[in-house]
């Protein structure tokens, strides 16, 4: 494909005969500062549910700090809160612009989307530390909160799909396929998971219709395409769009994008029963589970290549932008994770994995080599866009941000692979005489110095982000990022 | 047009949620609902008063821009 056509693909500037459209801007930014209150919430509770596992005294001797309801609050704070906020932010912020057209359904709606999640989220934390939760992961919040959400998530794909009726643009710009994948997923699999009974209309206790193998099929089924449309597509979605603008460049193959989008949410749907191996679930399910898996490595690494390459002719922006660099690596850590899921699919290596901390090795390398840094790298794009300010506060910032942050996830999945085969070696030892050769003690306390070495981790990641925050906050209040206005930059110029 | 039509449309949506959390706290069995209830009353309160103010300061704005 030539680069004119592909840049026609790509969103690039208006001609200027177009007539003039005012976005709303204002949900973008609040969407911003959520996704970024939410970071240092998500990864600071990730921090002490880190400490507690290494040190149980953390747990504090109370019910609403034990880890179990922590737990909870990290996932979700992480995934739903901080994840779920940047990519509001970033989905309204491109739909307009790749349309051309202002977010549909007023600004009552937006203000309705922005402050209904929000409300949501908090809720949905609260009752976890009181003790209600459905025990299903990722979708823990009861069914009052479910019901909530649901009407939320209405009004989300409202406002998306509305824009996208309304563009001046005869195309639908990639970034957006994906993330209107993510929205209308996400609504199948939130209502298909949670068909519920409550007990009473003024109970927050329900019983799932599904029992058995059958609940945990269904579950997983959430489950995995939680991580696939939630926590893969719409990311990517963020990747085709702020990649191109910060490398200057048109995606590289437009229509590699395009075979990506299809393939990657055919195969997805396919993957949950990978979770399920080994179980109770009939042994055809958890084969065609890993096969799906195996085969959304291609996929996977087709978006990947596809992200990578597009910076070909402008990597020196590297040595430049470091917030380029946070999304450059994001593909990286993407590529990481879409290899090592599919291997760990397969029933022999999962037969290894499964119940260990490898699995929360691949979740972290996923989720903050991939989720956080692309978030990161667009909301280091946007804030200065936003704000109307003529810079970052300060790049060399940016750039301690990056390499903290970047030894903070070494720390974190190196000492989990390391704890997670070593415990899944244990347990599988025999002495000369058929015992097994470790107690299941001695496998929790073999892993203290990793959990150590984890939290360690954890605490520059988060580090990490206060500086982002610190830095971004700057880059809105102090006046050396201010826009000069023109006469007087032409006055210092001459 | 378009503007009130949303508020219109979202602001009533929002009044009911608020009579459901009020009837939910009402009658709640449990903390969870009691404070989920009563929160979502909150809630819909204030969403609907900003609605209200919002309303006001559009009015207003224009009133001050046809006086320029
Ligand atoms: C400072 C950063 C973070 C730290 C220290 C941290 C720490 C932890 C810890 C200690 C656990 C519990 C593991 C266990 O039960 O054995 C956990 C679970 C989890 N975290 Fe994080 N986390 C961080 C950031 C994130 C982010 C940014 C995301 C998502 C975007 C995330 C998503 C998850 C998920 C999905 C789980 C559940 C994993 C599973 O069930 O296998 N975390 N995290
Ligand atoms: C081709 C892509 C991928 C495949 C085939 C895959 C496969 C797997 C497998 C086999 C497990 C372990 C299941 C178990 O033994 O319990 C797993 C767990 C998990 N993966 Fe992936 N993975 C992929 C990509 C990703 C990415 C990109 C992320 C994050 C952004 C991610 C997040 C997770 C999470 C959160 C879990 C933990 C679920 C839980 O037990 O709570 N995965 N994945």
């Amino acid at each position: 494909m030539s680069d004119a056509v592909m840049g026609a693909a790509m969103p690039a500037a208006r001609p200027v005969s177009r007539a003039a459209v005012t976005y709303n801007m204002d949900v973008v930014r609040k969407f911003t500062i959520a996704a970024m209150f939410w970071a240092v919430v998500a990864f600071l509770v990730g921090v002490v549910i880190a400490a507690q596992l290494a040190f149980p005294i953390m747990n504090l001797g109370l019910e609403w700090t034990a880890f179990g309801r922590l737990r909870p609050v990290h996932t979700s704070a992480a995934i739903f809160a901080f994840g779920g906020s940047a990519l509001f932010a970033t989905s309204f912020y491109i739909v307009q612009r790749t349309c051309h057209a202002r977010l549909f359904g007023g600004e009552a709606l937006h203000n309705f989307i922005f402050w209904g999640y929000q409300f949501f989220i908090v809720m949905a934390a609260l009752s976890y530390v009181m003790g209600f939760s459905q025990g299903q992961e990722y979708a823990e919040p009861e069914w009052h909160l479910d019901i909530f959400l649901t009407i939320i998530w209405v009004a989300y794909g409202v406002a998306f799909i509305g824009t996208l009726f309304l563009r001046q643009e005869p195309h639908i710009y990639v970034a957006n396929w994906f993330f209107m994948a993510f929205i209308i997923t996400v609504a199948v699999l939130h209502l298909g998971n949670n068909v519920a009974l409550p007990a009473s209309f003024f109970e927050a206790k329900s019983y799932s219709v599904y029992s058995g193998v059958q609940n945990a099929l269904v579950q997983w089924w959430y489950g995995h395409n939680a991580v696939g449309f939630f926590l893969t597509a719409a990311f990517l979605g963020m990747m085709y769009y702020f990649i191109p603008k910060q490398a200057g460049r048109p995606v590289y193959s437009y229509r590699l994008s395009v075979v990506h989008f299809w393939s990657l949410i055919f195969m997805y749907i396919w993957a949950g029963p990978h979770h399920l191996h080994y179980t109770a679930l009939p042994d055809w399910a958890q084969t065609l589970g890993m096969v799906f898996s195996i085969i959304l490595w291609m996929p996977s690494w087709g978006g990947m290549i596809n992200g990578l390459m597009t910076l070909s002719g402008a990597w020196d922006k590297l040595r430049t932008d470091p917030g380029l660099r946070f999304s450059v690596t994001a593909v990286g850590f993407y590529g990481m994770s879409t290899f090592e899921g599919p291997m760990m699919s397969i029933k022999e290596v999962n037969g290894l994995a499964h119940y260990t901390d490898w699995v929360v090795g691949h979740v972290h390398s996923g989720a903050l080599g991939w989720v956080a840094f692309i978030s990161f790298g667009a909301i280091y794009y946007l804030v200065p866009i936003l704000w109307k300010r003529a810079g970052l506060y300060s790049n060399r910032l940016v750039a301690w941000h990056y390499w903290i942050a970047t030894l903070g996830i070494v720390l974190y999945i190196t000492s989990m692979w390391v704890a997670g085969i070593m415990q899944g070696l244990m347990w599988r030892a025999y002495d000369k005489l058929g015992f097994l050769q470790y107690s299941f003690a001695e496998s929790v306390n073999a892993m203290h110095p990793y959990y150590v070495i984890r939290m360690l981790g954890g605490v520059m990641f988060l580090l990490g982000a206060l500086m982002m925050v610190f830095n971004l906050i700057m880059t809105v209040r102090s006046a050396s990022t201010a826009v000069q206005p023109a006469r007087e930059t032409a006055v210092a110029g001459a | 047009m378009h503007e009130q039509t949303s508020d219109l449309v979202v602001g009533l949506l929002v009044l009911l949620l608020g009579l459901v959390g009020l009837v939910m706290a009402s009658g709640a069995l449990d903390d969870a609902m009691y404070v989920f209830g009563l929160s979502l009353l909150g809630f819909a309160v204030v969403f609907d008063l900003g609605l209200v103010k919002r309303y006001f300061d559009r009015i207003d704005a224009a009133k001050a821009g046809s006086h320029v």
